[in-house]
């Protein structure tokens, strides 16, 4: 387990949530997929989420699945409608200019140095 | 397929009122339309868009002009991506003789930039009706790509596949039970067409009469 803080450092991750502080929360891995369906099938809770999915309908898969934070790959930015959504149902949102592979990748070093 | 291959079998079935909805494209609805109507079949104009989540929506149009003009507004959203012929094949656009017109060099396989909203805007627009396809298909639809169907945009018609089991479905996905549904073959080869369809009562074969039955209107239904 790690810190998301160090996390999004690493990605140099921007937080589009600004009211929800990424501080204390711990994150235990990731999960990448683009279809909802399957996430929500298959994500586990204190795993963040990375995308580039930026429907509204991403809330409310994070939120039922117990993810944290969602990771945009590749500089995508979710639009209001979304942010504030987020931010009620206390859903980290960050964009990184990373892409996916390097999101992931970055992840797992910092998980298993 | 060709148009009138096409027709001889919906013929054949006993069909009616057909569409062919091309990915991305209306390009091809001319020649099959003149066909149709000379065999005496309702047509409608019709495409299947690929939205930037990757869900299939399908969009029908009375109008010609309009369903022409909504179609150069997608095809200006498609990704700049021209198509692959070794993969994809040629993309043949012919006229009612099946005489190829012209070979569009845009891949019409990609997804157009527009998300799922701006592609029910855009239909809606030019007096069209959206229907997202085949929600019950495990990718493309609306559920493979969204989870569960968004409370916007506020939409009643669903297409399902040629097969699906509607009431073992329902049980499955209660939220839309307050939803009517429409049958088609989504047939991609010759022999697939006649294994979907609906029944549909309208008081003419048009979108907009198609949009009352959804709604349930003086008795107009769709059954499926």
């Amino acid at each position: 387990m790690i810190n998301l803080s160090d996390y999004v450092t690493a990605i140099k991750g921007i937080n589009c949530t600004s009211a929800l502080s990424l501080e204390g929360v711990k994150i235990t891995g990731a999960y990448v997929c683009d279809m909802l369906s399957d996430v929500m099938g298959s994500a586990k809770p204190g795993q963040v989420w990375i995308t580039i999915m930026k429907h509204l309908n991403i809330i409310a898969v994070a939120s039922m699945t117990g993810i944290p934070a969602i990771i945009f790959a590749k500089g995508n930015e979710p639009d209001t409608a979304v942010i504030e959504k987020a931010i009620e149902e206390g859903i980290i949102l960050i964009s990184s200019k990373l892409p996916t592979f390097e999101l992931a990748g970055k992840l797992y070093k910092l998980l298993n140095p | 397929m060709s148009p009138k291959a096409i027709i001889q079998r919906l013929k054949y079935f006993g069909i009616q009122w057909m569409a062919i909805t091309d990915h991305n494209s209306m390009q091809n609805c001319p020649a099959y339309e003149m066909v149709a109507k000379n065999e005496g079949l309702y047509y409608s104009w019709g495409v299947e868009i690929q939205s930037i989540e990757e869900i299939h929506l399908l969009a029908y149009f009375d109008d010609s002009s309009s369903a022409k003009e909504f179609d150069s507004e997608l095809y200006n959203s498609l990704l700049p991506i021209n198509n692959d012929v070794d993969f994809w094949g040629d993309q043949v656009i012919i006229d009612e003789n099946e005489n190829i017109l012209r070979v569009e060099q845009r891949a019409l396989i990609n997804s157009s930039q527009w998300d799922l909203n701006t592609v029910a805007e855009k239909v809606q627009a030019y007096n069209g009706l959206v229907v997202p396809a085949h929600i019950d298909a495990g990718v493309n639809s609306i559920i493979s790509q969204l989870g569960f169907m968004p409370s916007e945009p506020e939409l009643k018609l669903f297409g399902i596949t040629a097969m699906l089991d509607i009431k073992s479905w329902l049980t499955e996905h209660p939220d839309f039970e307050d939803k009517v549904f429409l049958r088609a073959s989504d047939a991609h080869y010759l022999n697939d067409i006649g294994k979907g369809y609906s029944i549909i009562t309208v008081a003419e074969a048009t979108v907009q009469e198609l949009i009352l039955a959804a709604k349930g209107v003086s008795g107009r239904k769709i059954e499926v």
